[in-house]
């Protein structure tokens, strides 16, 4: 049941652990008697009473699977009760507004979800607790949740040392292709060490125009931060922001990563600097896209238009496109097969590197239950209710065990195993995602229109990216 | 009693308040004119106070403070109101909203009255319920469904309007990633959407005009056009203001058509003051500074209603 | 019969073909702009619910398709499998029907008396509710929020509902409409011998049905299409109104079907104009005002 240290255990709090521990790998029933003892564990972090009723309010979208997971999570923890608040967001920013206007009256949930997006404003601002005690205090029963896990997915939830999610699902970036295209064209499935001269030369052959018209583009793209020029910016050895670790983490990678090479060097979450944006690498890829709008490889790019890109592609229209494990779910509802669309990893320019984003749920620092409140978070991350929640493949889980032939056989791709293997690849990290992140991708989505629209060379926008983000990052360590 | 008094006595005699209202005088109707219309107002201005007069002053209140919503505000005076006039990007926002409320209201005006005109021809009842109901469909369509349909339609290289231009052998506009017609593709959408409205409120307006008067105008010799302009024109005024008013007023607050096709994009073409409000507050918690752009632009809605009411009692013609 | 009429009657007979084709050839080109622009306005709605009858792949091509070859209808039974549809329809409409009767009721109140009346304060009041217009939702949605937890309105229909019941756009509209209205019916009744509420109730109350009519069905849609309001002030899935459930088709990182959702849509504008098309029959082209001669 994990790894012993020397700190001492009450004889309660051992059964607790293994009570919770086995309860989470076995379905509803049997081992709820042993759910919570009283006791206190010998850091000085209670226990949950039994005696003690708690309401916790989770965000969170209420549908078959989740009332699954709430009668699982009941049997479990009878003294819990849990009170859904469904935020019916389309996107981080409508999550965000109901979350904010939740907070002004007074009325925050307890666990909240909290993608890559939200995660160092969230901590800064004070929003939300870190989870160290009570991942020190847990670290038998948690020992198998992050030995299934990428250490790079649990220090994308870090910052200033802290653990602040058990991250529960991702999106790496990788290159959707449509093999179809691909053979007419005379190619097959691209090397894993495929480069960006062999990707130029697939998009150039597959575009093709029916006099003035382009019935079939090369390679297509939406503006947003995750995964759209982004990617580029990445192989091709640079970033947005100066990238660095914040110190400490110890404790986390010490304990639970002692013999993951995948580990090294790892420290207290991503520190995200200075604005790197207008590095020669960075204009050089750029500039890249820009070229392959000119030469008709590419459709002009839009903000907001993932549904129609989508689309596009499952219509046959675009050879190549940047998505995430969420596609395959996808492009299954928007009407594909599993053999017409697969996935192979970015291609390489100067490095292989790429990014991703990951998200869980995180503890309020305004709740008044934090403790049920962890328990929910740890139940969230368990294996059962994670094979629950994240079914349909509308996203990636974040445990390795996870993935499987299985998984992936009703909706494709063949090469499912690419999502993961990403993670491993030269470095793949989180997306620049500091405590100003909203003001940055609106200011990612400006500059970058300008550039495709034709209104400023690559070297201007990013020039005035880097002016604004500048500003933005002084006004943030003020 | 004072019997040398000719004019009724200025207070309630034997019998109060009552006979004070009840008095068959033009005073007394006055009187009474004067209560009832307080009693018609009390449903609307009793909600006023209570759900919108509150929040209305506390966000008002708010931009004088720096409030992230987790930490409590802080005074901090004019700072907000500086920051503002300071930021180059302010008043650009400004400018667009007023470009985009010139082109919107402009031809909101024209399609509706034109569509309303045009529906006054005879023409049997089924077609003329389905005309009434086809300019009304966009207005009933929800708007994630517009956000999908018009990232669909107006794609540069791979939309529907472009390819039926193609074939007339019309180069490509570049609806989105243009500039200059991003701000034509948002106004031509928010036209498309609340077309509707305009049609309708016209087409009601419309049915205020006698046909006597009309009738009248043709046998005085105006016909078609003159008819038009010197008899419809001004028995509409009040409908046409009507229509202008709650235009300027809804545009000028424009948010959700240039945030779902472009972001006020590309570029800032299409940032509106709006827009800035929602990322101050919802997206880089800075709610007193949202408050603060609100409040400017309450300012500035409320000068620009001040004008057209003043201009309108040159041309509305009230029977 | 009368000899001119005969001969009137001869002469019509002879031209009759040629003068009913020109009458159809007029009828025709007085149309055509109409046709035009109803095909225009129509086409991204059409788009719109052939979509919802087949997977996006098919939807998304060029050239468009606006025949859908194998409709299916799957996506539409999909909409009520995937969330509670109906209690979703049955909410919007509690709410849109409450707000439609209380905004019609102030309004017409609130309208005729700015238009008809004068007495003190009416320029301070007007400016007062024509104020509530001007401060867009962003900014007064917090405290608003605020206000409504603290009157323990939050998660319930009532918070959609009451806040919506004085209008300042209907008492405008409503205001405007009235002052279109002569004033010898007034001057015409109190010679009759009718007091002011008698005036109101019973004369330009009735004329003013097609401007409650256009503000029913205006609000009726804006009521029942609003998703900010709704996304703010409820939590609870069985409170939710139509806007909300045809979001949470999109399901997570928008991986659901856009055909789905697209069927949600359709569901929704079907219901709304069947409203509309109720409502609009109290609008009457070149309406005659109750025969009374001026």
């Amino acid at each position: 049941m994990g790894e012993i240290t020397t700190q001492t255990y009450s004889r309660r709090e051992v059964l607790k652990n293994a009570g919770l521990g086995l309860a989470a790998t076995v379905s509803a029933g049997t081992l709820a008697a042993s759910s919570a003892p009283l006791g206190v564990s010998a850091r000085g972090v209670p226990a949950l009473s039994r005696r003690q009723k708690a309401t916790l309010r989770v965000v969170g979208q209420l549908d078959a699977n989740t009332k699954k997971l709430t009668a699982m999570f009941e049997h479990l923890h009878p003294e819990i009760t849990l009170d859904y608040i469904n935020v019916q967001a389309p996107d981080w920013d409508s999550l965000f507004t109901k979350l904010l206007t939740m907070v002004a009256a007074g009325q925050a949930p307890d666990v909240i979800t909290v993608a890559t997006e939200g995660v160092q404003q969230f901590a800064a601002h004070n929003l939300v607790v870190p989870l160290d005690d009570y991942v020190k205090r847990d670290k038998a029963e948690l020992a198998e949740f992050f030995a299934d896990v990428h250490p790079t997915l649990v220090e994308a939830m870090m910052y200033k040392g802290s653990l602040y999610e058990l991250p529960t699902d991702f999106n790496a970036v990788d290159m959707y292709y449509n093999p179809t295209l691909f053979a007419q064209a005379g190619f097959g499935r691209p090397s894993d060490t495929w480069t960006k001269d062999d990707f130029y030369k697939i998009a150039k052959a597959i575009t093709k125009k029916k006099g003035s018209l382009t019935t079939t583009f090369g390679y297509g793209w939406v503006v947003r931060l995750w995964g759209s020029w982004t990617p580029w910016i990445h192989v091709n050895g640079g970033d947005l922001l100066e990238f660095g670790r914040a110190p400490g983490g110890s404790w986390l990678w010490d304990t639970f990563y002692k013999n993951d090479p995948q580990a090294k060097g790892r420290g207290g979450g991503l520190h995200w600097g200075p604005p790197t944006a207008n590095l020669p690498s960075n204009v050089e890829a750029l500039q890249f896209m820009l070229d392959l709008i000119n030469e008709g490889i590419s459709p002009v790019p839009t903000v907001n238009g993932g549904n129609a890109l989508q689309g596009f592609f499952a219509s046959k229209q675009l050879g190549m496109t940047p998505a995430g494990g969420f596609w395959a779910g996808g492009l299954h509802a928007a009407g594909l097969k599993a053999n017409q669309f697969d996935v192979q990893f970015w291609p390489k320019w100067k490095t292989q590197r790429t990014h991703f984003g990951t998200a869980g749920k995180m503890i309020m620092r305004s709740s008044q239950n934090k403790d049920a409140a962890w328990e929910y978070c740890k139940f969230y991350a368990s294996k059962p209710a994670m094979t629950i929640e994240l079914d349909g493949n509308g996203t990636t889980p974040t445990r390795r065990s996870m993935m499987t032939a299985a998984r992936y056989a009703p909706t494709g791709p063949s090469h499912w195993q690419v999502f993961y293997a990403t993670l491993d690849r030269a470095g793949t990290r989180a997306m620049p995602a500091p405590t100003y992140y909203n003001a940055m991708s609106n200011v990612l989505d400006k500059y970058t229109t300008l550039a495709c629209g034709g209104t400023a060379t690559a070297k201007q926008a990013l020039d005035g990216m880097q002016q604004e983000l500048e500003s933005l990052y002084i006004s943030s360590i003020k | 009693m004072n019997q040398q008094h000719a004019l009724p006595a200025r207070r309630p005699t034997r019998g109060g308040a009552l006979a004070w209202l009840t008095e068959e005088t033009t005073a007394g109707m006055a009187r009474r004119k004067t209560l009832l219309a307080y009693l018609f107002l009390l449903p609307t201005v009793l909600g006023i106070l209570v759900f919108t007069a509150g929040p209305v002053l506390v966000s008002l209140g708010l931009s004088l403070f720096s409030w992230d919503v987790i930490s409590p505000p802080t005074f901090i005076g004019l700072n907000n109101y500086q920051q503002f006039l300071s930021d180059p990007e302010g008043l650009k926002s400004f400018v667009n909203t007023f470009i985009y409320v010139a082109l919107d209201v402009a031809l909101q005006i024209a399609v509706g009255l034109s569509l309303a005109l045009a529906m006054q021809q005879k023409m049997p009842r089924w077609l003329r319920y389905a005309f009434r109901s086809a300019f009304f469909l966009p207005l009933v369509t929800s708007g994630a469904a517009v956000s999908i349909v018009m990232s669909f339609l107006f794609n540069k290289d791979l939309g529907a309007i472009n390819y039926y231009l193609g074939l007339l052998h019309i180069p490509p506009v570049p609806w989105l990633s243009s500039a200059s017609w991003a701000m034509v593709t948002v106004v031509l959408t928010s036209v498309w959407q609340q077309m509707g409205f305009t049609f309708l409120v016209f087409t009601g307006g419309l049915g205020t005009i006698s046909p006597e008067v009309l009738d009248a105008a043709d046998v005085d010799g105006a016909r078609g056009w003159r008819r038009l302009w010197y008899v419809t024109v001004p028995m509409l005024s009040p409908t046409i203001l009507f229509v202008a008013v709650t235009g300027v007023i809804g545009a000028l607050q424009v948010f959700t058509e240039p945030y779902v096709l472009t972001n006020g994009g590309p570029g800032d073409a299409t940032h509106t003051v709006v827009m800035t409000i929602y990322q101050a507050a919802f997206q880089n918690l800075q709610i007193g500074y949202g408050s603060a752009v609100a409040a400017l632009l309450f300012a500035v809605i409320m000068a620009v209603t001040a004008v057209q009411f003043g201009l309108s009692k040159t041309w509305v013609f009230y029977q | 019969m009368h000899s001119s009429t005969v001969a009137a009657r001869r002469y019509q007979r002879r031209p009759a073909q040629a003068q009913r084709v020109l009458r159809l050839a007029g009828c025709a080109i007085g149309l055509l702009p109409l046709l035009v622009a109803a095909i225009i306005v129509v086409a991204p709605v059409w788009w719109t619910v052939v979509s919802s009858l087949r997977p996006p792949a098919e939807s998304f091509s060029l050239p468009p398709q606006w025949l859908p070859l194998h409709p299916d209808w799957n996506n539409y039974l999909d909409v009520f499998r995937k969330i509670p549809y109906g209690t979703y329809v049955l909410n919007s409409a509690v709410v849109s029907i409450c707000v439609v009767a209380g905004q019609i009721a102030t309004a017409t109140l609130a309208g005729y008396a700015f238009a008809r009346f004068s007495f003190p304060g009416k320029t301070l009041l007007f400016w007062l509710i024509m104020a509530t217009l001007m401060i867009p939702l962003q900014a007064t949605i917090i405290p608003v929020f605020v206000l409504i937890s603290k009157l323990h309105l939050n998660n319930t229909l009532g918070s959609l509902i009451l806040p919506a019941l004085p209008t300042a756009f209907g008492t405008f509209l409503l205001r405007q409409y009235f002052m279109g209205l002569p004033n010898e019916f007034e001057e015409a009744a109190v010679i009759d011998g009718a007091n002011q509420l008698q005036v109101f109730a019973r004369i330009y109350l009735p004329l003013a049905v097609p401007g409650m009519a256009i503000l029913g069905i205006l609000t009726f849609n804006g009521t029942w299409n609003d998703f900010y309001r709704p996304l703010i002030f409820l939590t609870d899935q069985q409170t939710y109104t139509v806007p909300i459930g045809i979001v949470s088709l999109f399901g997570y990182l928008s991986t659901g079907s856009v055909s789905t959702v697209l069927a949600g849509v359709v569901l929704s504008v079907a219901i709304v104009l069947a409203i509309y098309l109720l409502g609009q029959r109290y609008l009457v082209e070149g309406l005659t005002l109750g025969g009374l001669k001026s």
